[in-house]
């Protein structure tokens, strides 16, 4: 079982966490065409690499970011959303 | 014994022609490229030399013929779906399934055992009467049954669950079938290549070539194919292939895995799955338990196995037959799922001019082996897309029009 | 005919306790510690099994769980491997897979006509004409399977550990033990697994007929047993590989999860037989399956038979066999040169005569095929695997122990990512590449001089020190010298086959040349055609030979041909070890034991038990519903509602927060006023719906639905980041007790449990107070789901019984009932209110069930806003509607999800469809056409049974109001 480092309670298993799907830009409801809204609420970036990913840990109730390679499944780095730089 | 049986013994050699052949060089321009050489990607070559009798087809497989999804399921075949045009179409897979093995001539051991869908809960009683109010609107044979039914078909099923999740009823489908999957993609590609088709293994496509928002060409591991017309049906590799032609798609890589038990004298007759114990299985003419459960939750590309899937899956498994705490798991694998949103496939034209897409296969991809092939050939060969496959066009996610499929995916606590 | 040797130190029986078993019907004895092929074999057995396909009589081809030529039933187990499973005293067994036993097995006769039967012939025949299929298929399926299951079999529920060690060592052989003292004595926690009943590997069997290595062993576990950071796990192998070094070892009583900073791989290999005709036989085995015979179970293999080699291993063999007292009539050797002289002369000094460039072209069967009578021996050419029998010659004989080279015990390495490549200097696959905290030691690694696998044991456990960022050494393991451990081609054509490469599935060299030219001449296609590999050893003494025998085929190097995907279970595994303990917790209301007691029926709703009616002798459950439910229309009711998602936002922009969150507007929310709160996702589809009350101005209190309480939870979080909005967030679903009060007389009962004036006028519908019920701190909402006339108490969890025995003592003079949630469904059902999940799909959209006026698209952004705006501009499809059947209506009941029939096309569905005492007909909720939506419009419902029943739109509620009474 995968092991998923949360960065505030440190490394768990994979069965704690609820997967959140690709950190992704809403663009500005205002300003975008149906077409772009329709794309951003349906499609999603597919193919595999490194991707920011939200992930939640559950009995903690925790969401953060995860870089991780949907590939090999290796998790390159974990920080709380909007705190990637301090790392 | 079959006459044919008798001719293997009269004869000294082993004189069985390839199945197809073994081609190194593909020429430089092709009428189509499929690729993707699993089921799929095989039967739209057999019928679009059959039907449609464009025979100038090159199929590009990256490994071997259906050693992809096609080689990795649990070989299910059903159409008791929720939308009426999602029966109509699996019910179209089911009717030339059952003609397959003669239209072949291989023994795809295409097995119909009739399919139970066990419900252990309120909401999902009323999600089987759904499904089958709509399966005998199209007149397909589904219905509510009560535990004693079940209990006929299958005696050892623990009905209570080990007093954990008693079942109520099921969905009673009777074309339900299993079937030998290897041998499906095996029985196009001899057919296709008979007709022409020029079947590439170890054949990657690193490129697809596109001018002017039209398919002029595929770039291969073997050079450069021209070519006005690709079909897109690699199922998990689905969005690396639409990203080289910048086709959006909703679709998502999930495993899906499965395990298969030691083979064992044949008791379990039907197909039995239970969507709250997340289990399907059914007994294989080798005498295997073939088990499946749902899919990984989170996005990976790879076909690694799990633990905790196989935990999880055989706990279940005793929940409803106790008996098999010591039969063993011989091997457990995964494939690569394709999931939709709306759990329905997405077939048909895209954005890019001759670019096809046969995908959205999530875990739902055998079944539609035939189908599937036949309603892309006819994309391919008129441009068009029939009236069948018009609920799957990737158009629907910009029109709001997801398939109802997932209504009955989502229903319920 | 004993063929059991003189006690031996080290063997694996105990021969002071004597037990007896059956096999096949006789009676035997055996010792303590005997596997059952080990006993029936010293008592002179031969024949333990047939095979799969050809039911051929089969005896020891491995000894070690690489085949499964003996597979027995106890009557009560099935699939019992006999090679490797002791008896237990009484025990009785039989063959799996035989009509008639093994001795009289009617299906012996598939043996002869196998050539009707070449390799894919079920794919060639059967399928024409297409109704006779069944008829075939129904052989094939009795034909096929190995034991019969025994349905009467016991649960069993085996525990699971978890352990955590800085090093796993996989195998307890010399390079394995070695890394693993190395290890230790750097400091490390280590963990030694090996699937053996007892430590050392090959050390406790390949003696090459000196008892030297026997001490050496016995030195060697001593100094393991002296150190406290070594955990030796025996009888318990390592099952898979996955990711981040978890590693499950399965041992009789259960699994442990070992989850390991590093894990060193010293599994060895297995050794492959070479294939000539007849290399099934009873009596013809591996040579290393010789020496477990020998020198683990004290037994003679045979009276007098042949080594056939092709490696410095079958010299050793020879050596054991002789040291064992076995006449051994010749060494037959494959090679035409290369032996190593030191063994040769050894086995020549012991007067055996070595026949090199010679193979076994044939085993001839006894009568019955029970055993070996003789072999025959003729050269060999190695370059073209040709064999010249003009110069044969036959050797009488009773067994023939086979060494011609080994396969790597790699599977947990290739799961875990391992690039392997061909060594030639060994002939076998070697890990090329190893991924990090993974290392591999010993055979498995390519390694076969003794001294050199400790060494390498050594280094390995130095790579791991490194790892692990600790000092290490540099130890020096010297390169393969000599002959290859493993023969290239031991693979020996003949005209009439039966020359098997596959024992498990009965697969013979033809079927590999024959599937190959039909054009499955890629591994993995013919591992799929042929089934090579995919019986339950999965491919441990086939999957080599497979290799080699496509790539002479295809004229590849070996490496061009590769090898199959190697997938869990090294050894197949229980279901009842995998499974566990099962177990399937539950959340439970403060509540649940006087439900208990009061004889309630619980349903599961999300994670949490739910009473959902209250059983009454002499009544049915839908008889008890009405009644429950009439309680609540006629006097009053209680329900447990403990399990609503119930969370407190407070700061600064919480009513913002709700803005986005809900379709209504909060900002504007009265404090001590409630609104409904209806959530929709990105797509604009109906996801949840609750109710948000305001306790103050940055003080809210909101409850969702039961089953989505988690995932609602989980979104506000997510959502509170992403917006950067200034609100605390507390989840208090567990911390807080709910009971509702509803009917006409639930203001009288609750009046008397509280201090707070709760006349409609003081506290009008749809506002929340907080205040005190029956002396403790509580909020009160009066909220109409179930009845307009309600009161929802909402109190610490650990003072809700109080409160509940309460509110039942206050009611009980005004016919106060407990209801459950069945007759709620019916309750609100009656009120006219949707139930989310229930009125509606994964696709439901606001617009399609009337929640128009829920949805305030003037204000700023919310969750689902914009996709609203995109849906609103096209055509509706589907409209939920309120319905009643006519009063006079007697036909069958229409069901929830019935379909609603117009011209012959579906409509829509029926969703909620009940009985209601109080209205005095059939009540429900519809889709149909948006044309078909206004009050007194009639639609047509499909029942079961295809009846069309006519309904009619109505205006909910069905049932009169109180009015605030």
């Amino acid at each position: 079982m995968k092991l998923i480092n949360c960065p505030i309670n440190g490394v768990r298993p994979v069965s704690e966490f609820v997967f959140g799907g690709e950190l992704r830009e809403m663009p500005d409801p205002d300003q975008c065409s149906d077409a772009d809204w329709a794309t951003y609420v349906h499609h999603r970036n597919g193919a595999p690499g490194l991707k920011k990913e939200w992930w939640y840990h559950a009995p903690s109730g925790t969401w953060f970011i995860a870089e991780r390679n949907t590939m090999t499944e290796e998790i390159v780095r974990t920080y709380l959303f909007g705190q990637e730089e301090e790392k | 014994m079959p006459y044919r049986l008798l001719k293997f013994a009269l004869k000294k050699e082993h004189d069985e022609p390839r199945f197809f052949r073994a081609l190194e060089t593909p020429k430089k321009s092709y009428d189509a490229v499929i690729i993707g050489g699993g089921g799929h990607g095989l039967a739209a070559a057999y019928y679009l030399a059959k039907d449609h009798g464009i025979t100038n087809v090159a199929v590009l497989e990256r490994g071997y013929i259906g050693g992809g999804n096609t080689g990795r399921n649990t070989t299910i075949v059903r159409s008791n779906y929720l939308t009426p045009e999602g029966v109509n179409f699996y019910d179209a897979s089911v009717k030339i399934y059952e003609g397959l093995s003669e239209e072949l001539d291989l023994n795809l051991f295409y097995s119909t055992r009739g399919h139970f869908t066990l419900a252990h809960t309120e909401s999902a009683m009323r999600t089987m009467r759904w499904r089958a109010e709509v399966n005998k609107h199209v007149g397909v044979e589904s219905y509510v049954v009560g535990p004693d039914e079940i209990a006929k078909a299958c005696p050892q099923l623990d009905l209570s669950c080990s007093g954990k999740a008693p079942i109520l009823g099921a969905l009673f489908h009777a074309p339900g079938s299993v079937a030998r999957h290897d041998a499906v993609a095996w029985g196009y590609a001899r057919g296709a290549d008979r007709l022409g088709v020029e079947i590439f293994q170890n054949t990657e496509v690193t490129g697809i070539d596109v001018q002017g928002g039209k398919v002029a060409g595929v770039q291969t591991s073997r050079g450069y194919i021209a070519t006005n017309r690709v079909l897109s049906a690699v199922a998990g590799f689905t969005p690396r292939v639409c990203k080289m032609v910048d086709v959006k798609t909703p679709i998502v890589i999930h495993p899906l895995q499965a395990c298969v038990t030691e083979p064992m004298k044949p008791w379990l007759d039907t197909i039995l799955v239970s969507g709250s114990l997340h289990v399907y299985v059914s007994q294989s003419s080798r005498g295997e338990l073939v088990m499946g459960s749902s899919l990984d939750p989170y996005e990976v590309h790879s076909t690694r196995s799990s633990l905790d899937f196989v935990e999880g899956l055989t706990s279940h498994m005793l929940d409803m037959f106790p008996f098999l705490s010591n039969i063993k798991v011989v091997r457990q694998w995964a494939g690569m799922a394709d999931m939709t949103p709306d759990f329905a496939p997405i077939m048909g034209k895209t954005p890019v001019d001759g670019f096809y897409l046969d995908a959205g296969w999530g875990t739902w991809g055998f079944k539609a082996t035939p189908i599937s092939g036949k309603t892309m050939a006819e994309t391919i060969a008129r441009d068009k897309a029939p009236e069948l496959i018009h609920s799957f066009r990737l158009s629907r996610f910009e029109d709001y029009e997801l398939t109802g499929e997932k209504g009955a995916a989502s229903v319920g606590h | 005919m004993s063929m059991r040797l003189p006690r031996s130190t080290g063997e694996w029986i105990n021969r002071d306790k004597v037990i007896k078993f059956s096999f096949e019907g006789k009676d035997y004895t055996a010792f303590e510690g005997d596997t059952v092929s080990s006993a029936l074999w010293a008592a002179g057995e031969r024949a333990l099994g047939r095979s799969f396909k050809y039911h051929r009589p089969r005896g020891v081809l491995s000894f070690a769980n690489h085949d499964v030529n003996v597979m027995l039933t106890d009557g009560l187990d099935t699939n019992i491997r006999g090679d490797v499973v002791t008896i237990r005293d009484g025990q009785k067994f039989v063959a799996v897979n035989t009509d008639g036993g093994v001795r009289n097995d009617k299906n012996k006769y598939i043996d002869s006509i196998s050539p009707l039967l070449p390799v894919g012939f079920y794919y060639k025949a059967f399928h024409t004409p297409r109704r006779m299929f069944p008829f075939w298929e129904n052989i094939i399926r009795k034909a096929a399977g190995l034991g019969i299951v025994n349905f009467n079999f016991p649960r069993v529920t085996k525990r699971k550990l978890n352990r955590h060690c800085d090093l796993l060592v996989i195998g307890a052989g010399p390079a394995g033990l070695s890394a693993a003292l190395v290890a230790a004595e750097a400091g490390l926690d280590v963990v030694v697994v090996d699937e053996n009943q007892y430590a050392g590997g090959s050390l406790s069997y390949d003696r090459a007929g000196s008892g030297e290595l026997a001490t050496k062993l016995a030195d060697l576990l001593s100094m393991v047993n002296r150190t406290p950071n070594i955990k030796l796990y025996t009888g318990a192998y390592a099952a898979g590989y996955y990711t981040d070094h978890l590693v499950p070892i399965v041992r009789a009583d259960g699994i442990t999860k070992v989850r390991a900073k590093s894990v060193i791989v010293a599994s060895g290999a297995f050794e492959q037989p070479p294939v000539f005709r007849n290399n099934d036989l009873p009596g013809v085995m591996l040579g290393s399956a010789a020496q477990r015979m020998i020198h683990r179970y004290s037994t003679k293999p045979f009276d007098k038979g042949l080594v056939v080699t092709a490696n410095d291993h079958g010299y050793r063999v020879a050596l054991d066999l002789i040291e064992a007292g076995v006449k051994v009539l010749a060494v037959v050797d494959l090679r035409a040169s290369g032996q190593n002289a030191d063994l040769m002369s050894n086995v020549v000094r012991k007067g055996i005569a070595v026949h090199t460039g010679q193979c076994v072209y044939e085993a001839v069967p006894t009568e019955g095929k029970f055993g070996v009578k003789e072999a025959v021996v003729c050269p060999f050419d190695e370059a073209t695997a040709t064999v010249d029998t003009s110069k044969a010659v036959t050797i009488p004989c009773d067994g023939i122990a086979m060494s011609a080279g080994w396969a790597p015990a790699a599977a947990l390495l290739y799961q875990a990512g391992t690039a392997m490549r061909y060594d030639y200097t060994v002939q076998q696959f070697v890990p090329a590449k190893l991924p990090a905290g993974v290392f591999a030691a010993g055979k498995v690694n390519g390694v076969f001089d003794l001294a050199q696998r400790v060494h390498d044991g050594a280094r390995a456990a130095n790579d791991v020190l490194r790892y692990l960022g600790k000092p290490a050494a540099d130890v020096v393991v010297s390169e393969h010298a000599g002959a290859a451990p493993s023969h290239p081609y031991p693979v020996v054509p003949h005209p009439k086959a039966k020359n098997f490469v596959d024992f498990d599935e009965d697969l013979q060299l033809k079927d590999f040349i024959n599937g190959a030219k039909e054009g499955f001449d890629n591994i993995e296609l013919m591992k799929r055609f042929t089934t090579v590999g995919m019986g339950p050893s999965q491919g441990k003494h086939s999957n080599m030979n497979a290799i080699r025998i496509l790539a002479r085929i295809r004229g590849l190097p070996v490496e061009k041909i590769g090898t199959t995907t190697a997938r869990p279970f090294f050894h197949p595994t229980p279901i009842g070890h995998l499974a566990g303990r099962g177990l399937h917790p539950h959340r439970l209301t403060p509540m649940h034991a006087w439900h208990e007691e009061a004889g309630a029926e619980f349903v599961e709703v999300g994670p949490w038990m739910r009473a959902a009616y209250y059983k009454k002798p002499g009544l049915s459950k839908a008889e008890i519903v009405q009644e429950e439910a009439l309680a609540v229309r006629h006097a009053a009711g209680i329900i447990d509602g403990g399990s609503l998602g119930k969370f407190e936002l407070q700061g600064p922009d919480a009513s913002e927060f709700l803005n986005r969150f809900y379709t209504g507007i909060f900002s504007s929310q009265k404090i001590g006023e409630t609104r409904y709160a209806l959530m929709l996702d990105e797509a604009g589809v109906v996801v949840d719906d609750g109710v948000v009350s305001r306790l103050g101005l940055e003080s809210f209190y909101v409850t969702v639905s039961t089953s989505n309480a988690a995932a609602v939870y989980r979104e506000m979080q997510r959502c509170l980041q992403t917006w950067k909005l200034n609100v605390g967030l507390t989840n208090v679903t567990g911390a807080v007790g709910l009971i509702n009060v509803a009917g006409p007389k639930a203001r009288q009962i609750v009046a008397k449990t509280t201090s707070l004036d709760i006349s409609d006028k003081a506290f009008p519908f749809g506002e929340i107070r907080e205040t005190e019920v029956a002396g403790v701190p509580a909020r009160i909402i009066r909220v109409g789901f179930v009845s307009d006339l309600a009161f929802e108490i909402h109190m610490a969890a650990g003072y809700a019984r109080h409160v509940w025995d309460a509110l039942l003592a206050a009611g009980k003079d005004e016919g106060l009932r407990p209801f459950g949630t069945d007759a709620q469904r019916l309750l609100r059902l009656e009120m006219g209110n949707h139930l989310v999940g229930h009125d509606t799909d994964g696709l439901t959209n606001p617009f399609e069930i009337g929640a128009e006026w829920a949805i305030k698209m003037a204000k700023g952004f919310f969750v689902g806003q914009r996709s609203l705006k995109i849906i609103a501009k096209r055509p509706l499809k589907k409209r939920l509607v309120p319905f009643v059947l006519d009063e006079s209506y007697k036909g069958q009941m229409p069901q929830e999800c019935n379909l609603v029939i117009e011209d012959g096309q579906i409509k829509g569905r029926t969703t909620s469809v009940s009985y209601s005492k109080s209205a005095g007909r059939v009540i429900g909720f519809a889709y149909v056409d948006p044309n078909q939506a206004s009050p007194g419009s009639r639609f047509n419902i499909r029942t079961d049974s295809g009846v069309m029943v006519k309904a009619t739109v109505v205006k909910a509620p069905f049932v009169s109001l109180q009015q605030g009474a």
